[in-house]
Parts: structure tokens; C-alpha cells; sequence
């Protein structure tokens, strides 16, 4: 019976069951919590990018009216600093603590906080507090510190090679050796980073703008010296991440600690500016590319090399390479990262992290060796395609990377592509056609959940994952009815609270794949704690035994025309609930190597004669096992194209060579993609194939995949377009009027 | 705070569950399993968050304060205001009014916008002493009796957003762009009006089909 309902809501096409709190306005985000005698922080932020501390005079600030507290290196508890482990989950990328010491290590770091009775005074003061730097020569970004002559520090761990591949770059009959180079980019959630910090009874409450409820419980609970069951963390909404908000930053350490100094609750919100310094960022990169085809175009050699800028204080490596081992076949492979430090705040994992900027170079050059012999390009990726993952030796557990090829292509009409560069023309704008293939590791996590079949014939779940917009309570919803029969609009799901089962961080595109087993499995539990209640000596089921009970569409059967609804049942036995917890593994079957994939065809249009470049339409085919809800998950990738639009043509955190200060800090300065840039057609086809290699939903999670390998079609467009080849993104105007 | 420690699902039963069942999101609810009456709490939220109790201040201005009068959502409030508080903050800090997200703080990115007098505004760039007396609507006072406007409704259905924290600006712009007889109605002329509003996850294929759809379900009237 469950069966065909089964069937229906995994993959069905349901809105958001979280909707109507965020339509209504309804949704509790970070910064909307406003606690009884709640007070304001306001920051104030280095204005130098190296160098120390000489003095902050606060004396001014402090007779402002309202004004509680201002707190800097000189006046600031002593806290812990966190180990920073993954398997702890106490992980964060700044391991400084704020106000640590007088040093200044980036521009725009914290160096006081304001706090007073209301927002605006609390801003207000913080202009009046006046630091006396002693300034250094700073190392601006990843330039400068590339010129410092500073040896890159090798990042060991993520390396790979096999075969030899210098000799066979040197024998090979057609060589690629080029250089590319991302630019710093800022997360940029439309929230900002807020913290709403109490303290009750030796206890820290923390409303958190975060990906990871957990993470960041565990890490406040070793900076504040506390066992964990002294920390909750609060985050049903957020208004999204993007891998900015997947660990702790200092404003969070910050603002706790201040109200726990004042004794009173403390609401704290980075400015959209200091969003760009002191919250994690993309790191720019450096990447070395070599590739050998021989005479027929199958690749011989292929080479990976990656540095690029961290922080003075940590190390924080971009893994450009990390699709490059795996993507094609090639029997001679060399992948390497490392970093070079600069006054910069510590980078962190940006949506697709390292894939996104790796691809942009790999599929850029896979388009140029593809070119340089004469050959389409998606002739050249078929020919190297690959159902072996080589750089593991493992077999892929599901890959559908030819038919993502192919369906792609043939919406797209690649077929009718000349391949002439500036050869397709539309009226006066040069028409570019383009395309690059995706990839990303699919992951899972280990999770615990609980479900609760309740006596009101509603059904409750929780899980202390978060949704960041991915539409996680909707497919915890549609799990739990999967399992239980029983529709969406009667199962209550509640995320995103540290007290709840510990779930996993949102990011990755894992938390789809890690909560839907262990939800699965809590409910399974709760229905044979129902079986047990029902053949218990007050049950009406005591003649039954156990097996006998079937359920499905929410009601137990004897399997002899005796039936009632969990909810009459509970009611009738004068119980609340039937209570089901679990806990699955993260733990997948070594013998395959997980990944998801893709192909993204891209039309730009230049006109030469205004310098205008737009995508003007995208088809993407995208592989990522099994769909749990078509809205959502059409929505993710169509998100991330546009997003990889962003990286295409227009983002890039610059800073001053000179002074090593932020130029762009701002939205109107760094530039996202705004709705006129959007692509009249964006096309996403979803090819739905469940892996049941990876878990038994088949599906391997969808948030990154879309932006990775975008760039890299979008400048292969341009090549096509406007025979410039640009290695150096944002691709913008002067460098193709140069 | 109590509702920090609730972990049995016990302790939520009489908040229990679940969403509207108005609008049938699911077609294939299963048989047998309904309980009788299923509380919609959201609704009721939609309620309470428009008819929000008035504010008023007793006692005197401070220094640096004025006293003004707001009319938000129909609601009067008599607020004393520090001259340099934006409309924004005091929505949300002094009438708890949060559903106005503050994205940018610098009139960058929309996510605060509302209309004052109908007029979509930014209000991170308003003081509030500019608007005594005036009409403001938030998202807030968009819903009617627990129906959703128009165009929340087509925002829901066309799935015309994702994290949601720029989806109240957008809401407002689209009802204001809705509104307003000199705008062309073209695909392209929509993209161009609702770009003062950026969304990050860039669910902006959806948003244009929701305001669309809004339109044709308001018979080009909001």
C-alpha cells in the first residue's frame, strides 16, 4: 500500500512547506529575535591591513547616551580557542579569537565593540572610537604575495599523481601549458551575519545566523570553557550561506562574550561591508594547466597546479584541482595545491569550493586542446569520458555523464554550432556557443533524528540540520511521508536547534542525503513503537503479534479487515505519541567512488559595437541521482547557473595594491547578478536516475553542482564569440576590448 | 528561556502542527489517516503579525528624540525616535515588525523595501521622523483574513525564492510594480523593474513567473 504514495511524494513536485512563514514575514531570522532587555553592538573595524594597535581611546564613545560597554584587546574576557576539528565538529577557519591581542592582521578586523541601549546609539559611539595604528607594509592579495618570493606551502594531503606525467606532457603530439587565474569572491547572502546572544543561568543562548547548529554549538562551548549542554544554538531560518555561515567567525565569539560581560542579551549584525572582510571569502587563485593530447585527441598528460592566497593567521587551502584526478580518463595525472599568506581575512568554503574555480581553468583548457587540434569539444569530452574513477580506481557507483552530454546538447541544438570563431551572427551581436561538463563529490554525514506518530494524527520530526533555502524541510517532510503514509501538511518538521538529534551541517550538498536515512529510519522506530503499544495488554491488537501489523497511509492492520488510524489509536490508549529515534552513518561502500555530474551549454551575445556581453541562454543536464522534489531542486541549479554567471562576468573582491584596503565592499561596487542579468532561457533538465549504490533514496544532494564548470562554458562562448580567449575571470569588457 | 529546552514532541502538542490545508498542496493525501480537525497555525500567525498591538510612547521625547506618528498596516503607533533612526530599524527594533529584512543597510539591495503610500521605498535610506502620518505597508499587512496576497500565493506556487530573506522586498516591489499602470508588462521590462532587488540564490526565473502569474490572477489589478 505505502508503495505507490512512496513513489509519488519522493520526487513529487510540492511547494516549500516553510513557505507561508517566509511569505508572510512570519520566519524568525538571526537579527528578528528581540529579547527582553536586549542591547546593540556595533563594530569598530581596522582600517589598516597590517600592522598594531597603538592606542584606542574610547573616552569620547563611552559619554555618548546609551552607551553600556566598549570592548577591545585591552578590556576582553579571556576565552579558549577552539581546536578547530572536523571529526569534533567544532571546526572554524579564523581560530583567532577577537580582541586577542594589539595585532592587526587584515583590514576591516575587528578591533572594538560598541555596546549600548539601542542600535542607534550603539553605531553612533562606534565612530567616535578612535585607534592609533602603528601600520606595516601590508601584502595586499595574491599577486603581491606571490611576488614576496615566499615559497608556497605545499598542501600534501590533497595531491595526486600517477603515471609520469612531465615525460608524457613532453612527448605529447599537441600541448596545452597555460596559466589562469580567479579573483577573490564574497559569499554575499542576503542576510548578514547576525548573532543574538543571552546568557541564563551560567547557560549561553545563541540565535546564529548559521549553517550548522551543531558545529556551531560545540565550537562557543571550547571558546567559553563550557560542556556542550551548556550552549544552544537557534537557526530555523537563515537567510542562506553559501559555506560563509558553515562555521563560527569572530562576530558570534564577540557578541557573547559581551553579554555575558553586561548581563544582558546582545544583538550583534556585521555590516554588509565587513561581510567582505572578516566572514570568509573565496581565495583567489593561481592555476597552472598542462595538458597533452596525441594525434586522434585522447589525452595523454594533464596537469593541475594550484596556489593560492590565505590568511597571515590561517591556512586555508582552495582545492582547484580536486575534480581533476577523477573527470576524464588519462593514465598520466599530476594535482597539487598550496598557499602564500596576505592581510587578508581568512578564506573559507565558497559554494562548490575549489570545484568552481578548478573547472573554470580545467574546462577552459579542455576547450582550448579541443580547439588547438581542431576537434568539437564535446566530441573531445566523449572521447575522454570515463566510467572509472582513476584517480581512486573505483568504479563510479552511478554516472550519466554521456546522456547529460548528449540530452544537453540536443536541446541545446549544438549540433547546428559552427565552429568558426565570430562565425554566428544574430544582427549586430556576435553569437557565442559554448559548453563545459560539472562534477562534484557527492558526501554524506553521520545524523541521528527523531519522529513522533502523535496522538492529534499529526506527526512531528526534528533534526538539527538547517535549511538554508535548499528546501530541506520539504524533503524531511516528504520522507517522513514516504515512510508513514501520511501527508506533508500533517508532518511538522523542525529544524535548525542544537537541542534537537544532531544533524548535519548544511553544505556540501550532503544534508539532503545524510537526513533522508536517518529520518527514514526514526520513523520506521516510531511505527514499531506504535506495533508495541497496539499488542500490548491494553492495545487492540493484543490478540495480534507484531508481525502481523501492517502500516501504511497511516493506519495499522491486522491483515483481516481490522484497521485504525495511529492517531485513534494513541488516543484510545490514552497515549501522547509513539516515539522513533535513529542514527545512521555516514559510512559508504569503498568500492565505488561517489560523484555527481553534469554538462552546462552556454550562448553568449557580444556586440562589438557597444561592448555589450550577456548569457543569453543556458541548457543544463545534471546527474545527481534522485530527485526528492522537482521545485526545489530545479531551483538549486537554476540559482547556482546564475551564480556562476556572477563568477563569469562580473564578481571580484579587489583590493588597493597600495594600502591593502577594500575597494569594493559593497553591493553596488561588487557586482552579483541582479534579475535584468538574468538569461531569458535557462534550461535544467534533471536526468533523475536514483544511485542506490550511495543510499537507499538515490539521491546524492544538488547545491553545488550547477555553478561548477559554468564559468569555464561561459568563456568557452566567448572564445567562440570573439576568439579571446580569457584566462583571468570576471571575463569583463577591457579585456575583450584589449 | 523555556521554549529553549523543548526536545519531546510531547511538550508541542498543543501548537501541534501543521500547515494551511486551505490551498491542498498535496493531491494524494491518504486515506484514513485525517485526523478530525487540524489546527492551521499559519493563519493565524499571518493574524497577529498585521494586527500587531499599537505602540505608543507616554512619556516625553528625550533628547535628540521626536515624537511621531506611524500608520503601519493600518495600525496607528505614537513612537518617541531618535532623529537619526531609519524607518527600517524602528519597524523592526520598536513595533517587532521583522518580517522587513535588512540586506545591505545602504539602499543596495532592496531586501527592506515597503511601500509608503503605496510607493515601494527603500527603507534603510528613510528616516522615520520623514513619514509622520503616512501610510506604511510591510509584508506583514499584505495577507487578508488568513489568505494570502496574490502575490505571496504566486510566490509559494512558482517556488520564487529559496533562503527567503530578500523575498519580503521582492514581494513589495512586485506588488507595487503590479500596481502601477506605466509598466510595460513584457518579461523583460518585469526583469528590468524588480532589479532593484537582488536575490542571491537568484531564484529569479521563478520570481518573474510568480509576478506574472500574480498579474494574471489579479486581473492586473492588486
Amino acid at each position: 500500500m505505502s508503495k505507490p504514495n512512496e513513489a509519488k511524494i519522493i520526487g513529487a513536485s510540492l511547494p516549500r512547506i516553510d513557505g507561508p512563514e517566509k511569505l508572510s514575514g512570519a520566519a524568525k531570522y538571526a537579527a528578528d529575535n528581540h529579547l527582553p532587555r536586549m542591547s546593540y553592538a556595533y563594530g569598530v573595524f581596522s582600517t589598516i591591513a597590517s600592522g598594531r594597535i597603538q592606542d584606542i581611546d574610547v573616552s569620547q564613545a563611552r559619554q555618548m547616551s546609551g552607551v553600556l560597554d566598549i570592548f577591545h584587546h585591552g578590556h576582553f574576557p579571556t576565552l579558549y580557542r577552539t581546536p578547530s576539528s572536523m571529526e569534533q565538529e567544532n571546526k572554524v577557519d579564523e581560530t583567532r579569537l577577537p580582541f586577542e591581542d594589539d595585532k592587526v592582521y587584515y583590514p576591516g578586523q575587528f578591533v572594538a565593540l560598541v555596546v549600548a541601549e539601542t542600535f542607534e546609539q550603539a553605531r553612533a559611539a562606534a565612530y567616535r572610537v578612535k585607534v592609533d595604528y602603528a601600520s606595516e607594509k601590508p601584502i595586499a592579495d595574491l599577486e603581491q604575495a606571490l611576488a614576496t618570493g615566499e615559497q608556497p606551502k605545499p598542501h600534501g594531503e590533497s595531491g595526486h599523481e600517477r603515471g609520469d606525467p612531465a615525460s608524457a606532457f613532453n612527448q605529447a603530439s599537441n600541448q596545452i601549458d597555460v596559466i589562469y587565474t580567479t579573483p577573490m569572491e564574497t559569499h554575499n547572502p542576503m542576510e548578514m551575519h547576525a548573532s543574538t546572544a543571552m546568557w541564563d543561568d551560567g547557560s549561553l543562548v545563541l540565535y546564529e545566523s548559521t549553517q550548522g547548529v551543531i558545529f556551531a554549538r560545540n565550537t562557543m562551548a571550547k571558546i567559553f570553557g563550557l560542556p556542550v549542554e551548556r550552549v544552544v544554538v537557534h537557526a530555523p531560518f537563515i537567510g542562506s550561506g553559501f559555506g560563509s555561515k558553515l562555521w563560527i567567525w569572530p562576530h558570534a565569539v564577540a557578541a557573547a562574550a559581551a553579554s555575558r560581560q553586561i548581563g544582558r542579551p546582545v544583538q550583534l549584525v556585521v555590516p554588509r561591508q565587513q561581510m567582505f572582510t572578516t566572514t570568509g571569502h573565496r581565495p583567489a587563485t593561481q592555476q597552472h594547466i598542462q595538458i597533452g593530447t596525441d594525434a586522434e585527441g585522447r589525452l595523454v598528460a594533464l596537469s593541475h597546479e594550484t596556489v593560492n592566497a590565505t590568511s597571515m593567521v590561517n591556512t586555508v587551502a582552495e582545492l582547484a584541482g580536486r575534480c581533476t584526478p577523477t573527470l576524464y580518463s588519462c593514465s598520466n595525472v599530476k594535482v597539487s595545491h598550496a598557499t602564500v599568506r596576505a592581510n587578508i581575512g581568512t578564506p573559507t568554503a565558497m559554494r562548490a569550493p575549489g570545484a568552481a574555480p578548478g573547472l573554470f581553468a580545467l574546462e577552459s583548457a579542455i576547450d582550448e586542446a579541443a580547439v588547438a587540434i581542431g576537434m568539437d569539444p564535446l566530441a573531445f569530452r566523449k572521447l575522454n569520458y570515463t566510467e572509472h574513477d582513476e584517480g581512486q580506481d573505483l568504479p563510479f557507483s552511478s554516472i550519466h555523464l554521456m546522456e547529460a552530454y548528449e540530452k544537453g546538447a540536443e536541446k541545446f541544438g549544438w549540433s547546428r554550432r559552427n565552429p568558426e570563431v565570430g562565425s554566428m551572427r544574430d544582427g549586430n551581436e556576435l553569437i557565442g556557443w559554448g559548453m563545459a561538463a560539472c562534477n562534484w563529490e557527492a558526501l554524506k554525514q553521520d545524523s541521528e533524528a527523531h519522529v513522533s506518530l502523535r496522538s492529534n494524527g499529526t506527526v512531528y520530526v526534528s533534526c538539527a540540520t538547517q535549511d538554508i533555502g535548499t528546501g530541506t524541510y520539504t524533503v524531511v517532510a516528504q520522507t517522513a511521508s514516504a515512510v508513514t503514509g501520511v501527508p506533508v501538511d500533517r508532518i511538522q518538521v523542525k529544524l535548525g536547534d542544537s537541542t534537537y538529534p544532531r544533524g548535519p551541517l548544511a553544505g556540501g550538498s550532503w544534508a539532503t542525503a545524510t537526513v533522508m536515512p536517518a529520518i527514514a529510519k526514526a520513523a520506521k522506530a516510531a511505527i514499531e513503537e506504535l506495533k508495541t503499544y497496539a499488542t500490548g495488554d491494553d492495545g487492540p491488537f493484543q490478540e495480534a503479534s507484531m508481525d502481523d501489523l501492517q502500516f501504511s497511509d497511516g493506519q495499522l492492520s491486522d491483515g483481516n479487515g481490522k484497521s485504525i488510524t495511529f492517531g485513534e489509536l494513541l488516543k484510545e490508549m490514552k497515549l501522547a505519541n509513539a516515539d522513533g529515534r535513529a542514527t545512521t552513518s555516514g559510512e559508504m561502500n569503498s568500492d565505488y567512488s561517489y560523484n555527481s555530474f553534469g554538462a552546462h551549454f552556454v550562448e553568449v551575445r557580444w556586440d562589438p559595437g557597444i561592448s555589450r556581453l550577456r548569457v543569453s541562454r543556458v541548457v543544463s543536464a545534471i546527474d545527481v541521482g534522485q530527485i526528492v522534489n522537482q521545485k526545489t531542486a530545479a531551483n538549486q541549479v537554476e540559482g547556482a547557473i546564475v551564480m556562476g554567471i556572477g563568477m563569469a562576468l562580473y564578481e571580484q573582491t579587489e583590493y588597493d595594491p597600495r594600502s591593502g584596503l577594500p575597494v569594493n565592499n559593497n553591493y553596488a561596487e561588487y557586482l552579483v547578478p541582479t534579475h535584468a542579468d538574468q538569461p531569458p532561457e535557462v534550461d535544467v533538465l534533471l536526468l533523475d536516475h536514483p544511485d542506490y549504490n550511495f543510499s537507499e533514496f538515490g539521491a546524492r544532494g544538488i547545491g553545488e553542482i550547477g555553478i561548477t564548470g559554468l564559468a569555464g562554458a561561459v568563456a568557452n562562448a566567448v572564445y567562440h564569440a570573439t576568439g579571446k580567449r580569457i584566462r583571468s575571470l570576471p571575463i569583463t569588457l577591457d579585456k575583450l576590448m584589449a | 528561556m523555556a521554549d529553549d529546552r523543548k526536545t519531546e514532541a510531547s511538550a508541542e502538542d498543543e501548537n501541534a502542527t501543521v500547515r494551511t490545508s486551505r490551498r491542498n498542496f498535496l493531491k494524494f493525501s491518504a486515506s484514513g489517516a485525517a485526523a478530525a480537525a487540524v489546527a492551521s497555525w499559519i493563519p493565524g500567525q499571518i493574524a497577529s503579525a498585521r494586527e500587531a498591538e499599537p505602540v505608543t510612547d507616554d512619556a516625553l521625547p528625550g533628547q535628540g528624540e521626536r515624537r511621531i506618528k506611524l500608520i503601519v498596516n493600518g495600525q496607528e503607533h505614537t513612537l518617541n525616535v531618535p532623529v537619526n533612526a531609519v524607518l527600517l530599524d524602528v519597524l523592526r527594533d520598536r513595533l517587532n515588525l521583522t518580517g522587513t529584512k535588512k540586506g545591505c543597510d545602504l539602499g543596495q539591495c532592496g531586501a527592506c523595501t515597503l511601500l509608503v503610500n503605496d510607493v515601494a521605498i527603500n527603507s534603510c535610506l528613510s528616516l522615520a521622523v520623514q513619514h509622520e502620518g503616512e501610510k506604511i505597508t510591510t509584508l506583514e499587512g499584505l495577507a487578508r483574513d488568513g489568505e494570502l496576497h496574490p502575490v505571496q500565493q504566486a510566490f509559494l506556487e512558482e517556488d520564487a525564492y529559496q533562503c527567503g530573506y530578500c523575498t519580503p522586498g521582492q514581494i513589495m516591489s512586485a506588488v507595487a510594480l503590479l500596481n502601477d499602470p506605466n509598466l510595460p508588462k513584457d518579461d523583460a521590462s518585469v526583469r528590468e523593474a524588480m532589479s532593484g532587488n537582488i536575490c542571491r540564490c537568484a531564484a529569479y526565473k521563478n520570481i518573474l513567473a510568480a509576478v506574472q502569474s500574480a498579474r494574471s490572477r489579479m486581473g492586473g489589478l492588486a
